[in-house]
């Protein structure tokens, strides 16, 4: 053969060469793809498997913050109060009261609240030196709500509205009558004239923690009186827990020691927050044998973690 | 603060006393048909008090009578016979009130019965009103003081100017209704 042949038969060589090494890498690339293939399907098969009765999924670690607000403890506990102002009142003027409050804390953003108490008025007009006596109770029933937005936070600025109610007996008594053009005279004294009173109140308040369980607010109450029972002789001038009726409406505040009470609330909710770790995304075929356990409550005892903020001991 | 709080809610107390200080029953004007009126006659209105007053009448032929509620030595004196008479006391609620449409006449804290005597300058005979009602104290505020309201139970008079008489609202107090509708004789023709 000459050198030409020879030269044809080592190119002709060459690019077999080339042939056979591309169709090893075609080959190989094809098995890794198809093992590949093969490990994705077998961990999907093993994933879409149903879960046997008792087996839960493993839970993550990760928890968002905004979903640990939303799972706030409902009941949050209760609250007892006494008023500051009442009796400072009762010193130093004609009318005041001693009274107290029981109010329920749910989801630190509403609070049903029971108010009652005593209310005093006896004054004495310097003028016409006639007075007015009564001390007797009265309840008032309502709600307060929490408008601060992070309701993880002790300190509370709330709006609340109160129905007010009180039975009692009035004493009036005044110098004699004396008839200006017909002559005689009678005194004039009223005792236990008997009159129910009803009235409506709107409420400012705030209130701050002083201590672990110990909180002091203040708040200013606007009040409309709804009806009294009426006498012929004498308008009730002061009812209690209301106050003066000179005119239709008055204002009213209360200065409130108020101490929390963790009557009827779980020991594990004590912290005021209930933490839910769960799978993420787990589809609705996975809960389908095992839907009651699924998810898994843990509920923070001990500080903060995961992400978790900061909640109320 | 709590301080300054108290000052605050004491300073914006306020009392709504009534304007008069004494209450008053209220008389509506109206023609025998039931048309307000104004009354163009002079009217005087008396009341009868508790109790009795000695009255002296001097006489003296040619010269007018003359009434007292003193004894007057000065017209014994010049001749004038004496005579005492025992009549009810009587004060005047109303002087000569003309052309009025209304009157407010008081009325007595502790009788069951007032006695108003209406005068005329036109008509020489004399119209007695009598009216019966209760009275009791009322106390709007302490600051206000004490005040009699009454309640009507029935009225009567006689007919010298007085067509007849009712009863428009029987609770007197501060509101101002006409309390006693009064028919005078004759109808505005217009």
């Amino acid at each position: 053969m000459g050198y030409d042949s020879q030269l044809s038969t080592n190119i002709y060589n060459f690019d077999n060469y080339k042939k056979v090494k591309l169709a090893k890498l075609r080959h190989i690339i094809c098995v890794v793809w198809m093992m590949g293939a093969c490990i994705l399907a077998t961990r999907a098969q093993q994933q879409t498997q149903p879960l046997m009765p008792g087996e839960t999924p493993k839970p993550t670690k990760y928890v968002a913050v905004e979903e640990q607000k939303e799972h706030l403890v409902f009941f949050q506990g209760f609250t007892l109060s006494v008023d500051g102002y009442g009796p400072v009142a009762m010193m130093v003027s004609d009318y005041g009261t001693l009274e107290g409050a029981l109010r329920l804390n749910l989801k630190n953003t509403f609070f049903p609240i029971i108010e009652a108490g005593i209310g005093k008025c006896s004054k004495e007009d310097f003028n016409t030196k006639v007075s007015y006596k009564t001390n007797a109770p009265f309840i008032r029933v309502g709600i307060d709500f929490n408008m601060l937005k992070d309701k993880f936070q002790s300190n509370r600025l709330y709006l609340g509205a109160r129905y007010g109610l009180s039975k009692f007996k009035y004493d009036m008594t005044g110098p004699a009558l004396t008839d200006p053009i017909w002559g005689g005279s009678q005194s004039f004294s009223l005792k236990d004239i008997d009159c129910t009173s009803h009235w409506a109140e709107l409420v400012f308040g705030v209130e701050v923690r002083i201590l672990r369980n110990f909180h002091m607010g203040w708040a200013v109450r606007y009040k409309m009186e709804i009806s009294s029972t009426k006498h012929d002789a004498a308008k009730p001038n002061c009812i209690p827990g209301y106050g003066y009726t000179t005119n239709s409406n008055c204002w009213g505040g209360t200065y409130s020691l108020i101490f929390d009470l963790n009557w009827g609330m779980k020991k594990s909710h004590k912290r005021g927050v209930n933490v839910e770790i769960r799978d993420m995304q787990p589809t609705e075929h996975e809960l389908t044998p095992v839907q009651d356990d699924s998810q898994t409550s843990i509920d923070h005892e001990e500080g903060t973690e995961d992400g978790a903020t900061e909640v109320e001991e | 603060m709590l301080g300054m709080a108290v000052l605050l809610l004491a300073g914006c107390y306020s009392n709504n006393c009534p304007l008069e200080n004494m209450v008053t029953c209220n008389y509506g004007f109206y023609d025998s048909e039931g048309t307000a009126i104004s009354y163009r006659d002079t009217i005087t209105v008396t009341t009868l008090m508790p109790g009795y007053k000695t009255v002296y009448t001097y006489r003296k032929l040619g010269n007018i009578t003359v009434t007292k509620d003193y004894r007057d030595t000065a017209l014994v004196n010049q001749g004038y016979t004496e005579s005492m008479t025992q009549q009810r006391k009587d004060t005047i609620l109303l002087n000569n009130l003309i052309g009025a449409s209304s009157m407010k006449v008081p009325m007595s804290w502790f009788h069951e019965e007032d006695t108003l005597i209406l005068s005329y300058r036109t008509i020489v005979k004399k119209d007695t009103i009598k009216i019966q009602h209760i009275s009791y104290p009322n106390v709007e505020l302490p600051e206000c003081g004490t005040y009699r309201f009454h309640t009507l139970q029935g009225i009567t008079a006689t007919d010298a100017a007085i067509d007849h008489i009712e009863i428009g609202e029987p609770k007197v107090n501060y509101e101002g209704n006409v309390n006693v509708k009064i028919y005078f004789n004759g109808v505005v023709t217009e």
